[in-house]
């Protein structure tokens, strides 16, 4: 079946089983790999990725619903590598193996873009459905809270 | 008498054991040799390189590609003041891309600003590549600051010849050579190209520590740019031009194998290409039978798996279950068949002893669950008949043996490159996945990735081998411990993987062949010097179950058992468990030296740590309102570690319609608060994550870690039951503390799991009266808030 998504900003029309997950056809078909296989059933969050600026398990999303919609993936979150989430991350030494960061990435920056300022509750509820294997939870929760200081308006004024 | 880890040791070299081995296991360690040799990059800089040769192994290693007796590269310093450096061990999460070049770059003077880091491919001569038991900074410690060491001083020599001035006179800060009494001073890029000329200082001294600048310090993740924007890394995101996508399955019954295969509806699915029999080895650690399904994507791989019909032998094994091991396990508890250690008269002491224990503990097989599932990629070459291996290998040596004997081809026709892994946790000892990829790419003729789903990954994992323990303790008149007399069985990974070691060598106290005459002679988990009478007994189950090494492997449940029953006595005494674990440690002069162990258990750090944990933590000064405090240490792997936690525990009282059971208990975690020693720390952000993850690790596998076994099968099917510990149920703050030393640095991937579970369990006690002597807590109502 012939699909049209648009994912980074680019426009892609390609043949594929509507059934085919979103997450193998970013990786299989389109090369995108930064976003990960972990669980194949919407438990783990490493293949989290934004469609229409929410976060949604690629990997439970048949691409056929994925159609006309607008997808970013871990590439296509900034054009630098330099989203807040992305700087915090590295300032504060985040990543262990890895694997899991680029979902975890995602699903913050969806937090960020709709509660700039997250209370703790917060972070914990939009946070909770990625795993981390190697145990990064401490130092993610700071780096949430992290990206958003640097993104927060108070911060903007103040470097201003 | 061999250890784990020289069995490690043997793993990096590619000496893999033979199944059918005489019984005097493999040849004797290796000893290593090395050389440095300088030349001039094509950029016209300075390369820096080493040659290791290991000695008296019987490596199965590729002839070297380049001419014959050149080193393998360390370093280049270009022109511009860019360092290139090295990297030859695989990086899985504990840092060592990071904190293996820091040892070169801090014995170089190097600007780490200015370093950039790249992974060397498996070659014999980096002197055994792999890591595992929390070696990679023990082993490397002194080769890779002898590197960075003589670089510096060939920089010297070049400045000093240039200036006419002596060496000696000359010194280096970041990134400069320095002559003060003329004032002058040169970059290293600029002395690259002379450098290159000179001959290779012998013998140079290294850093006074004290002169440390980078070492002792917080280093970032020298990847952490390319992990954040999503680059492909890892083994999963291997791409090579024409490659195919393999899903391979397997027998659900442990040690099964395919007896006819229908393929009829498989290569009906659009995109599947091939249906490629897997034989296995004689041994399953090496390759599983199973039938592989080629396509063009991996969807199409899964697919066309799903749709295989596959008629299985079954194998010995196939009514086996939790309650047929427990009965195995009960009834060598009651009669264990080898005693590995009696000293004293442990029956007449625990029959005198004033207060006593008998406590019996269980626990579960627990997968690894890397979050990066089982793959690899593989490329044969039918016109060369060479095969390239790329993926998340961690024993690139042993993964080129077993490829070689999977294949059939010669070991220098089988070139392994390792890539980033997404953890590790013992699963990628193994290499049974370069094994299957190699398999199919040969049976194809071209490349293919083999991927298994999580489901796959779960049932066909090596697991952490369930167990059931007795211990026996008592306590004297003067408050000490008199008797102890422990049994331990377990499913033997030496048995699973027909090493003819001694079923028990990888089960008990430490690791050893025989019987050992005193307990003290063991390298791990009790040091008893002060115990006057003690017994350990051990027994293994028939069983098929597949097993292998699980992050600090038996010392997790050793320790548990030890330190829960600690606590327990103290508690049942109204002695201080701080004191009583006191009493037990001794003194330096109680623990006999290995020959060869630069780090040898010393009684004294493992008391210093305990009590900075205890002052730090608060341990045993009033907890707040409705919490408690826990405590437990451990040494493992050359390194000491303990853990104050301070927990909650509530009720659950379920609203209708609420998942969950009703009157579980949640345990909230407040406050962990860590002491390490490690000697010299060398990178402190990656010590702090190991601490910080070894101890969620270590409280997820406690609290939910289970594979249960029915019919012969693992049933666990993804992380919806196989439950992984989430955010909202870590520790809410955990502090991580290292002892300032100077000591010869150990590792800590492991050494913070084994006191973390115990800790909290003792900490439960305290508030419940209810001691947990089974894992997963989940089981004796216990969950995570």
């Amino acid at each position: 079946m012939a699909v049209s998504l648009t994912v980074n900003n680019r426009a892609i029309q390609l043949d594929v089983d509507p059934e085919t997950p979103l997450l193998w056809v970013l990786r299989d078909h389109l090369n995108l790999v930064g976003t990960k296989f972990g669980c194949g059933g919407g438990f783990c969050g490493a293949c989290t990725v934004h469609l229409d600026g929410v976060a949604t398990r690629s990997c439970s999303t048949p691409i056929g619903k994925a159609a006309g919609r607008r997808i970013t993936t871990i590439e296509g979150l900034s054009a630098n590598g330099d989203h807040p989430a992305q700087r915090a991350w590295e300032e504060l030494d985040v990543p262990q193996c890895g694997y899991c960061q680029a979902g975890q990435i995602m699903s913050c920056a969806a937090l960020l873009a709709r509660t700039p300022n997250p209370r703790d509750e917060e972070i914990v509820a939009a946070m909770n459905g990625n795993i981390c294997r190697c145990g990064t939870y401490v130092r993610i929760k700071d780096a949430v809270k992290r990206a958003a200081a640097m993104t927060s308006p108070a911060n903007v004024m103040r470097s201003e | 008498m061999r250890s784990r880890r020289d069995v490690l040791r043997d793993a990096k070299s590619g000496i893999v054991e033979d199944p059918l081995g005489s019984g005097s296991g493999t040849a004797t360690t290796p000893s290593r040799r090395s050389f440095i040799a300088v030349s001039l990059a094509a950029t016209g800089g300075l390369v820096v390189a080493m040659r290791t040769e290991l000695l008296g192994a019987q490596t199965q290693m590729a002839a070297p590609a380049g001419p014959v007796g050149f080193p393998v590269h360390y370093i280049q310093i270009d022109p511009d003041d860019r360092i290139l450096i090295w990297s030859a061990q695989p990086e899985m999460g504990e840092g060592t891309r990071t904190s293996l070049p820091m040892l070169i770059a801090e014995e170089l003077d190097a600007d780490w600003t200015r370093v950039r880091i790249d992974d060397a491919p498996l070659d014999q001569r980096y002197g055994g590549q792999g890591v595992g038991g929390s070696d990679a900074i023990r082993s490397d410690w002194d080769d890779l600051r002898r590197v960075g060491a003589t670089a510096r001083a060939l920089l010297i020599n070049a400045a000093a010849s240039q200036w006419n001035v002596p060496a000696a006179e000359c010194e280096t800060t970041l990134h400069v050579v320095r002559h003060q009494a003329s004032a002058r001073e040169a970059r290293y890029g600029t002395l690259a190209a002379r450098a290159a000329t000179l001959t290779v200082p012998r013998d140079v001294p290294l850093k006074d520590p004290a002169r440390f600048r980078l070492i002792g310090t917080r280093v970032n993740g020298s990847d952490n740019h390319k992990v954040v924007t999503g680059q492909p890394l890892f083994g999963i995101d291997v791409r090579l031009p024409n490659m195919k996508f393999a899903a391979i399955a397997k027998c659900p019954v442990f040690n099964g194998r395919p007896i006819k295969i229908d393929a009829t509806r498989a290569s009906r699915i659009p995109g599947v290409r091939d249906i490629v029999e897997i034989k296995g080895l004689d041994n399953p650690t090496f390759l599983m039978p199973g039938v592989a399904v080629v396509a063009d994507s991996t969807w199409a791989a899964l697919k066309g798996r799903d749709a295989l019909i596959v008629q299985w032998d079954e194998g010995p094994y196939a009514t086996e279950s939790n309650a047929t091991l427990t009965e195995q396990f009960q009834k060598l508890l009651a009669a264990p068949p080898s005693t590995l250690h009696n000293s004293g008269r442990v029956d007449d002491a625990l029959a005198a002893a004033a207060v006593t224990v008998d406590n019996t503990y269980s626990f579960p097989f627990v997968s690894h669950a890397t979050l990066e599932p089982h793959n690899c990629t593989a490329d044969y070459r039918a016109d060369t008949g060479e095969i390239w291996v790329r993926g998340p290998i961690q024993m690139p040596m042993s993964a080129q043996s077993i490829v070689a004997r999977a294949t059939g081809l010669a070991a220098n026709k089988v070139h392994v490159h390792c890539t980033r892994i997404g953890g590790g946790f013992g699963r990628r000892l193994m290499s049974d996945y370069a094994a299957e990829a190699a398999v199919v790419a040969k049976a194809i003729g071209g490349a293919v990735m083999i991927v298994d789903t999580r489901e796959g990954d779960l049932q066909h994992d090596y697991y952490r081998p369930a167990a059931m323990q007795r211990l026996r303790a008592g306590l004297g008149p003067d408050g000490t411990i008199i008797a102890w007399d422990h049994i331990i069985t377990s499913c033997s990974r030496n048995v699973y993987r027909k090493d003819p070691r001694g079923e028990h060598s990888t089960e008990t106290y430490g690791s050893y062949v025989g019987v050992v005459q005193r307990l003290d002679q063991l390298d791990a988990d009790l040091q008893p010097t002060r115990i006057p009478n003690a017994r350990l007994r051990y027994g293994a189950p028939l069983t098929g179950v597949a097993t292998g090494a699980w992050r600090a492997p038996a010392h997790v449940v050793n320790a548990f058992t030890i330190e829960t029953t600690i606590d327990e006595l103290a508690a049942k005494a109204k002695r201080s468990p701080v004191d009583l674990r006191l009493t037990l440690l001794g003194t330096t002069a109680d623990v006999p030296k290995g020959l060869n162990d630069q780090s040898p258990y010393d009684p004294e750090r493992m008391r210093r740590v305990l009590l900075e944990a205890v002052e730090r933590g608060g341990f045993g000064k009033p907890a707040p309102s409705g919490r408690a405090r826990g405590l437990a240490m451990h040494h493992t792997f050359g390194s000491y570690c303990a853990h104050v936690v301070e927990v909650s525990v509530a009720s659950l009282r379920l609203r209708s319609g609420q998942a969950g059971e009703n009157g579980q208990k949640r345990v909230t975690i407040h406050k962990v608060v860590s002491v390490g020693d490690v000697g010299q720390p060398v990178n402190l952000s990656m010590l702090e994550a190991q601490m910080q993850g070894g101890i969620i690790d270590g409280i997820g596998a406690a609290f939910y870690g289970e594979v249960p076994i029915a019919n012969g099968r693992a049933t666990s099917r993804n992380f919806g039951d196989y439950r992984m510990i989430r955010m909202r149920e870590a520790p809410l703050a955990i502090e991580a503390h290292f002892i300032p030393s100077r000591l010869r640095p150990t590792g800590f991937g492991e050494p913070p799991l084994p006191p973390i579970a115990p800790a909290v369990a003792n900490a439960i006690a305290v508030l419940t009266g209810e001691r947990i002597r089974v894992m997963p807590f989940l089981r004796a109502g216990y969950t995570l808030s």
